[in-house]
């Protein structure tokens, strides 16, 4: 275990480098210059030399990237070049914003998921269960920013019960925060929830037709019993895969989502520099969001030695 | 079962099943409305007319017009134009790209290459379609083009996962063991044997892919970062119709259910071409 | 001790299984013998009431003072794994890959009421008890780091973990290798206390069984001392059984029954071997019953 882990580790640490390597550049290929874009048109060129002096951005590519990636280990993202304000702090901030988002709607969608794709299965046969599938087919269908839309059409406009977007940080008022948080998790949570109940219920089903189930009942549990005792945490085992899978998804439909309601997360921050051309923040932006990824899937991959013996 | 061979009501292989029916409709009605719009639309779908502005359904207009007077109907119809379009390149490019690597990483698993390319793959694994479309969207502006791109470039690790699972899995059949026995060389088993054989897993691929694929471009096309005005496209519509959703909530419904019945088309056409073409590879899943 | 009277399976309106009647005296080993889809896994099954979902059993079975069939599945469970046991064929999905093999053989333990502590160290000398060596570290192991014939052992520890009245064995061997079926083999004999043993091998029932059932179509076609049904088989399908497995002489062709065993559900009324049987004929259209003392058979035609 200790060596896999520490194998799956070096992975990761090789992959985040690499990927840096391959956000800066992306990034330097695109035409046009800080500095100029920064100045407007009408700037004297020593004006944009001196501006490019102090944007690093006259030094060789390799030299302005080991600036940056040295940096980001220590979580300096460089200085933005529309606003001049240090980017970590930026970051920093609204990536609590987007993961509060994101675990409230991964911890929906499971709370979701787990009880009704469990009950599918086992009720296969059964008007209910088939009724479960296809209701979980249907949502699978539906973008998290749609179901974002129906849900503030509901709640918003018509109930009148919910704001229909905004967002108040817990410090201010713990209520209007939850108030202000219940749509955007239902909307990632009910799209994700379809998808994992499909997972849970298909990896139920497998495990049902295993042969150490009929092995638990014929030392004298029942039905419920054995699927309890021996069958999810089987069940288990191909779930975490797509949990995996599912939480980089939500990363990105709570970008999505951030747009929505109008929640200043990851996502908004990273749109408003795309619109602004606040490249240094796009990038760092993009950096975190794909070192996120990374992170799920070695989470994910140790989670699944952990959980099965067969791969220690 | 060992002992009297229990048949239940599992849909077999090689039969027309409700879900391909389903999703063959469901998808046919997509495709129809996208040919139609060739050369019939109601109305000229970019059309403005102040006058017609956030008009009611009826009167020529079946569901009514938008902020700027377009007809709602006409709209959708090359919407689905516009899905299809993005969807059939996505996947092709995620196909193209994404089968050969697969194959060949499925062929030699043991060596330095099959490695490289699943690692490679694991990490344009972590840049999803929406961040790949917003880097584009900044270099090159945002546009159809760079969202086909970055919907397809994000598509080829499933393409080469699924590709490679089920070549492994040719691979240690009889026949393959038979041919390399034979001193057939890796070329000729993989387009005679590992091709044709995995052909069907790939379909279903492409059907799944295809769903997820109309899924991303109306969440780029929300946010700007896909198909640019005047083209229509459903994912633009719904993002034009948030800030009138107090007064003409019609105007999110329509292409929310046009959305939301092609991806549930594709879906179900995935699962169903599952069941129809090749029971014994529901091993093998889709990969979303 | 098992009394089977009259055993029927069903699958909606299919008949998988018809009017099985056997008994099994304590001590005895009796062998089920017969093709795929004879029947004989689903006798096992509906005795340990554990038929798969949309099939059903009537009739009656006893074992000792309790009825097997038509018994809630509260009672049912708790004879499971106490008076009642069995070992299925296949060792290799037989037991949770998640699980230590000493917490799987425990838990049928505790299951029936032992305290934890008391079933842990019960559990490693269940593990000695067929034989496994290094039982302590077999217990600490998962189900991946032993080989076919090592977890069809620990199947078998756990199917003795109680001291069952009858042991039914479902095709046990099967999957493993032959040096490995004989140890198997010879360690069922001695520990089982009353054994039903299913098998579509005839060399197998031979060294353990005393007596014998043989199934076709759902069907007991024939019953007895082993010895006899094997020397003188009465009925057509033992007949052709026994001939199909004899070793033959190099060049001499084997006896093969003609044509193959139909789908459940399609097997002929009356007889339900008659579509096959060289010496059918009209009269084979009625049902024949299981008929003789000891050495019974069903058959209007039997061999001498």
């Amino acid at each position: 275990m200790t060596t896999y882990l520490l194998k799956r580790l070096a992975v990761l640490l090789a992959s985040t480098a690499v990927a840096a390597v391959a956000v800066f550049a992306f990034m330097a290929l695109l035409p046009g210059d800080p500095a100029e874009i920064a100045l407007g048109v009408n700037a004297t060129p020593e004006a944009v030399a001196e501006l490019r002096r102090q944007f690093g951005t006259d030094r060789p590519p390799v030299a302005q990237f080991l600036d940056w990636s040295g940096g980001l280990v220590s979580g300096d993202f460089g200085t933005s070049y529309v606003t001049g304000a240090p980017i970590g702090p930026q970051i920093a901030e609204r990536l609590g914003v987007t993961v509060v988002l994101v675990l409230g709607g991964m911890v929906l969608a499971l709370a979701l998921a787990v009880p009704l794709g469990t009950f599918a299965a086992v009720r296969h046969r059964d008007p209910l269960g088939v009724a479960i599938s296809a209701a979980s087919q249907v949502g699978i269908a539906i973008p998290a920013f749609l179901a974002g839309i129906l849900l503030v059409f509901v709640f918003a406009v018509r109930a009148q019960v919910l704001p229909s977007g905004g967002y108040v940080p817990i410090t201010e008022d713990p209520g209007e925060w939850l108030r202000g948080l219940l749509l955007p998790w239902l909307s990632l949570g009910l799209v994700q929830g379809a998808v994992l109940t499909r997972y849970v219920r298909s990896a139920v089903l497998d495990v049902m037709r295993e042969d150490y189930l009929r092995t638990a009942r014929a030392k004298g549990r029942g039905a419920a019993g054995a699927l309890w005792r021996h069958g999810l945490r089987n069940a288990s085992v191909p779930v975490v895969t797509v949990l995996g899978l599912q939480l980089a998804t939500l990363l990105i439909g709570a970008v999505v989502v951030e747009r929505v309601f109008v929640i200043p997360g990851l996502g908004d921050l990273l749109l408003n520099g795309v619109a602004q051309r606040d490249l240094l923040l796009v990038q760092g932006v993009v950096m975190v969001l794909v070192a996120a990824v990374l992170l799920i899937n070695f989470v994910v991959d140790v989670a699944y030695h952990l959980l099965d013996p067969r791969l220690r | 079962m060992k002992g009297g061979q229990v048949k239940g009501g599992r849909t077999r292989g090689g039969r027309l099943n409700a879900g391909l029916l389903a999703g063959g409709t469901l998808v046919g009605l997509v495709v129809l409305a996208a040919l139609v719009s060739f050369f019939w639309t109601p109305h000229d779908p970019t059309l403005v007319d102040a006058a017609g502005k956030l008009r009611e359904p009826g009167g020529g207009y079946p569901l009514g017009a938008d902020k700027f007077g377009r007809d709602t109907f006409s709209q959708l119809m090359v919407g689905a134009r516009t899905t299809l379009y993005v969807g059939v390149v996505a996947v092709g490019i995620a196909a193209l790209a994404g089968v050969p690597l697969g194959v060949v990483a499925g062929m030699t698993p043991r060596g330095w290459l099959s490695e490289l390319i699943m690692r490679v793959n694991d990490l344009v694994f972590a840049f999803p379609a929406l961040l790949l479309a917003v880097m584009l969207g900044a270099v090159y502006g945002p546009g159809t083009l760079t969202a086909m791109i970055a919907i397809g470039v994000a598509t080829v690790p499933a393409f080469a996962r699924v590709a490679r699972a089920a070549t492994l899995q040719v691979m240690v059949t009889d026949y393959v063991l038979a041919a390399r026995a034979a001193g057939r060389g890796r070329p000729a088993i993989a387009v005679r044997h590992v091709l044709p054989n995995i052909g069907s897993v790939l379909i279903v691929q492409a059907s799944v892919s295809f769903a997820i694929a109309i899924l991303a471009e109306a969440a780029l096309s929300f946010l700007g970062f896909g198909t640019r005005p005047p083209t229509p496209s459903w994912g633009r519509m719904l993002q034009e119709s948030q800030e009138l959703l107090f007064s003409t909530p019609r105007l999110a419904l329509w292409p929310g259910i046009a959305v939301a019945v092609a991806v549930l088309g594709f879906n179900l056409l995935g699962d169903g071409l599952r069941d129809y073409l090749d029971p014994k590879l529901r091993r093998i899943r889709a990969e979303g | 001790m098992l009394k089977v009277e009259g055993l029927t399976v069903r699958a909606g309106t299919v008949e998988l299984v018809s009017d099985v009647s056997f008994g099994i005296a304590p001590g005895e080993r009796v062998g089920l013998i017969g093709e795929s889809g004879s029947g004989k896994s689903l006798t096992a099954l509906s005795l340990m009431g554990l038929l798969p979902e949309g099939v059903t059993a009537s009739g009656r079975a006893r074992l000792g003072e309790r009825d097997l069939v038509g018994v809630p599945e509260s009672r049912m469970k708790r004879l499971r794994g106490g008076e009642l046991s069995m070992v299925f064929q296949e060792p290799m999905t037989a037991l949770n890959p998640l699980m230590r093999i000493g917490a799987q053989v425990a838990e049928v333990l505790t299951l029936h009421g032992r305290p934890r502590q008391e079933a842990r160290e019960r559990s490693v000398e269940l593990l000695e008890r067929v034989r496994l060596p290094g039982p302590a570290q077999i217990a600490r192991a998962y189900p991946h780091q032993l080989s076919g014939g090592q977890r069809q052992r620990v199947m078998l520890a756990i199917a003795l973990a109680n001291g069952p009245g009858l042991l039914i064995c479902d095709e046990p061997t099967t999957a493993l290798d032959v040096t490995v079926q004989k140890q198997m083999l010879g360690l069922i004999a001695e520990v089982a206390p009353a054994l039903l043993f299913i098998t579509h091998d005839l060399a197998v029932v031979a060294s353990l069984c005393e007596r014998v059932l043989v199934m076709y179509g759902g069907r007991v076609v024939e019953s007895g001392p082993l010895r006899e049904v094997f020397t003188r088989p009465r009925h057509r399908y033992t007949q052709g059984l026994l001939a199909a497995s004899r070793l033959t002489p190099r060049g001499t062709r084997l006896p093969i029954i003609p044509g193959a065993v139909p789908a459940a559900g399609h097997f002929p009324g009356g007889c339900v071997f008659r579509d096959r049987c060289p010496h059918a004929t009209p009269a084979c259209a009625t049902t024949p019953a299981l008929t003789g003392d000891g050495h019974a058979h069903a058959c209007w035609h039997p061999a001498d």
